[in-house]
């Protein structure tokens, strides 16, 4: 059970940063601030999906059934659950796929953000759900999400987190995986907060698949943990984490990816890969690329390659004419492609390129 | 037409000398062969004049068209119009072969200036298709997960798009079959005109039945030792090389020895050797 607690909204008006995205290219989009839906403008192919506010379906009885997902020793996601005070429900019918992206905004501008959206996929359903976080104001921000994947759905979850430096941040994606449904997270993290970000899968039953993929870019003083946990708790499983990082001036990067198989889960697969640019004479980049796996007839690969800008493909892109400061772009702009071309809008493409130049300067 | 003119040159690698004196002139409508058994440097003059960082020059010098070539960036050199098709190409991944190529070619425009999005997509299909290459191409990540020959190939595409004055190709021939083979020599053979300069390194003679070459020339010991058309090269391929090491006296005619590679001793995970697990 979630507490949700409405907080005032202190106007109507949305910053530019967001504003700017709300183009007639964009369908399906929410844009909710401080916990309170600005706009909503959804097209008929979202008319049997239900999407509600937190507060709306608090007492209803998906809450309820999913009960004890909601328990939990985690400190972060207790608070969330008490203290929610934005939050969506997104609810796909059995069979029904929507191909057309849902983008839903999240802003804050006054005061603390705990947000909580839960997204449900009944049998054999299909979501294509796009993020997108922004703080206004010096806050802490506690997000959350929560998905289902009931057997044979799928999920197609994008997200960018593009935080300012007054910001303190958990943010805490979760995803519970049923028999032959496929979850997929690309995440870009762009942020100039100090955050703290996780990406849960749990992958419940037979042949369910979690991807996960995050994109992160630190830089300046910024500190920053990523931690991906995959676990196997059905054979017949497979879990991916692909982790792309770069580290720039000051700033701390780590990556933590956990690909956990428990004992039984057998011919499960489970592979890991952390790629990582530091660009900085100061920054730093960790990765611990962890397996546990307490099952012998698994498949499972883990590995981390982090250094400098490689020089041979530096000096290949150059030697087709590309000048020093363009190959750099070039090569880092293809460490953002899973995330890149999952977006929707030339404005998103746009704003996500450009976010990431200025971070790699 | 342009002129490529090496001069005495001398390069290193971590303090050994690979390039002893190579002399070579290359203008513009002639194709250089160099052959050459392993080891004698072939690669290593491809890769400096092309400028890899890896090699120091120590003596010598290289003009195009009267300009200090060691004096440029590498992109510097590139623009200027020379190309290098690689051996061993690096693979960039999320980085698609479209974009690539198109960012090079706007390179060589002036600034703000960028090709015509329809022009680029015609030119590029249709050296796909010369090349007998998968549809899919512009698609896919620049060489990543490309097979040899692909890699080779997807060179020589970029040679097509990128039009360059003096040209050379590093073991186009390595690892192609004989129908690749024969693609990749007829569309290099079609792109010979006045304006282009080649400079073919192999050691097969194979190659050379498909590109004919105007002059053929053999490297031992870091620098170019013989010279001739194809009757040397129609030597070299009933002969072998003996007779030149005969004729000139040596006996070794390696620069670069080959070291066995040390063993690697496989042991604990690093991960769980960096957490004490």
């Amino acid at each position: 059970m979630i507490n949700f607690t409405k907080k005032p909204l202190l106007n109507n008006d949305l910053p530019k940063e967001i504003s700017k995205f709300i183009t007639d290219e964009l369908t399906n989009y929410i844009v909710i601030k401080d916990g309170h839906v600005l706009i909503k403008n959804l097209s008929e192919s979202y008319e049997d999906v239900e999407i509600k506010m937190a507060e709306y379906s608090k007492d209803r009885l998906v809450y309820k059934q999913y009960g004890n997902l909601f328990e939990t020793e985690d400190e972060a996601l207790k608070y969330n659950y008490e203290e929610t005070n934005s939050g969506l429900l997104i609810h796909v019918p059995k069979g029904f796929a929507v191909k057309d992206p849902l983008h839903v905004f999240y802003v804050q501008e006054n005061e603390d953000l705990v947000n909580n959206t839960f997204i449900i996929l009944e049998t054999s359903s299909e979501l294509n759900y796009f993020e997108y976080l922004y703080n206004m104001n010096p806050c802490h921000i506690n997000f959350v999400s929560n998905s289902i994947l009931k057997q044979n759905s799928k999920l197609n979850y994008t997200g960018i987190s593009k935080l300012t430096a007054k910001a303190v941040a958990t943010v805490n994606r979760n995803s519970y995986i049923k028999r032959y449904a496929n979850a997929e997270y690309n995440v870009a993290e762009i942020n100039d907060a100090t955050i703290d970000s996780n990406t849960t899968i749990k992958l419940l039953e037979e042949y369910a698949v979690g991807t996960t993929k995050t994109v992160a870019i630190t830089s300046l003083e910024q500190e920053a943990r990523f931690t991906q946990l995959v676990e196997h708790k059905a054979p017949d499983t497979e879990g991916y984490i692909d982790n792309y990082g770069v580290s720039n001036n000051n700033s701390i990067l780590v990556f933590e990816g956990i690909g956990k198989i428990n004992k039984n889960m057998k011919r499960s697969i489970a592979r890991q890969s952390n790629k990582g640019i530091v660009l900085g004479i100061n920054s730093r980049l960790d990765a611990n690329p962890l397996l546990l796996i307490d099952e012998f007839d698994v498949i499972a690969s883990h590995g981390a390659a982090i250094g400098k800008m490689d020089d041979e493909q530096l000096y290949y892109l150059m030697s087709r004419g590309l000048t020093l400061k363009n190959a750099e772009r070039l090569i880092i702009s293809g460490f953002l492609s899973p995330v890149l071309k999952k977006l929707s809008t030339d404005e998103l493409k746009e704003d996500f390129v450009l976010t990431v130049e200025n971070k790699t300067l | 037409m342009s002129i490529l003119t090496i001069k005495n040159l001398h390069a290193e690698v971590e303090g050994k000398e690979i390039l002893k004196g190579v002399d070579l002139v290359i203008k513009g409508g002639e194709t250089h062969a160099i052959m050459g058994p392993n080891g004698t440097g072939k690669s290593t003059l491809a890769s400096v004049v092309m400028g890899h960082p890896k090699y120091t020059v120590t003596k010598g010098e290289v003009l195009l068209d009267g300009k200090n070539v060691l004096e440029m960036a590498v992109d510097e050199r590139a623009r200027a119009g020379l190309f290098l098709g690689m051996q061993h190409p690096a693979e960039v991944p999320g980085v698609t072969n479209s974009d690539f190529i198109k960012t090079a070619m706007n390179a060589r425009l002036e600034e703000g200036k960028s090709i015509s999005l329809f022009k680029f997509i015609k030119e590029f299909d249709d050296a796909v298709d010369a090349l007998k290459m998968n549809e899919d191409l512009p698609h896919r990540y620049l060489n990543e997960g490309f097979s040899g020959g692909e890699k080779k190939r997807n060179e020589i595409l970029q040679m097509k798009m990128l039009k360059p004055k003096i040209a050379i190709l590093d073991e186009i021939d390595s690892g192609l079959d004989v129908d690749a083979l024969k693609v990749v020599g007829e569309n290099v053979t079609a792109m010979k005109n006045d304006n282009l300069g080649l400079l073919l390194i192999t050691h097969y003679q194979r190659l050379l039945e498909y590109i004919k070459a105007d002059f053929i020339h053999v490297m031992m010991k870091g620098k170019i030792v013989k010279s001739g058309n194809m009757d040397l090269m129609e030597r070299i391929d009933t002969e072998g090389y003996d007779w030149i090491k005969e004729e000139l006296g040596i006996e070794d005619e390696r620069v670069i020895v080959e070291e066995e590679e040390e063993r690697v001793l496989l042991g604990v995970c690093a991960t769980k050797e960096a957490l004490d697990l």
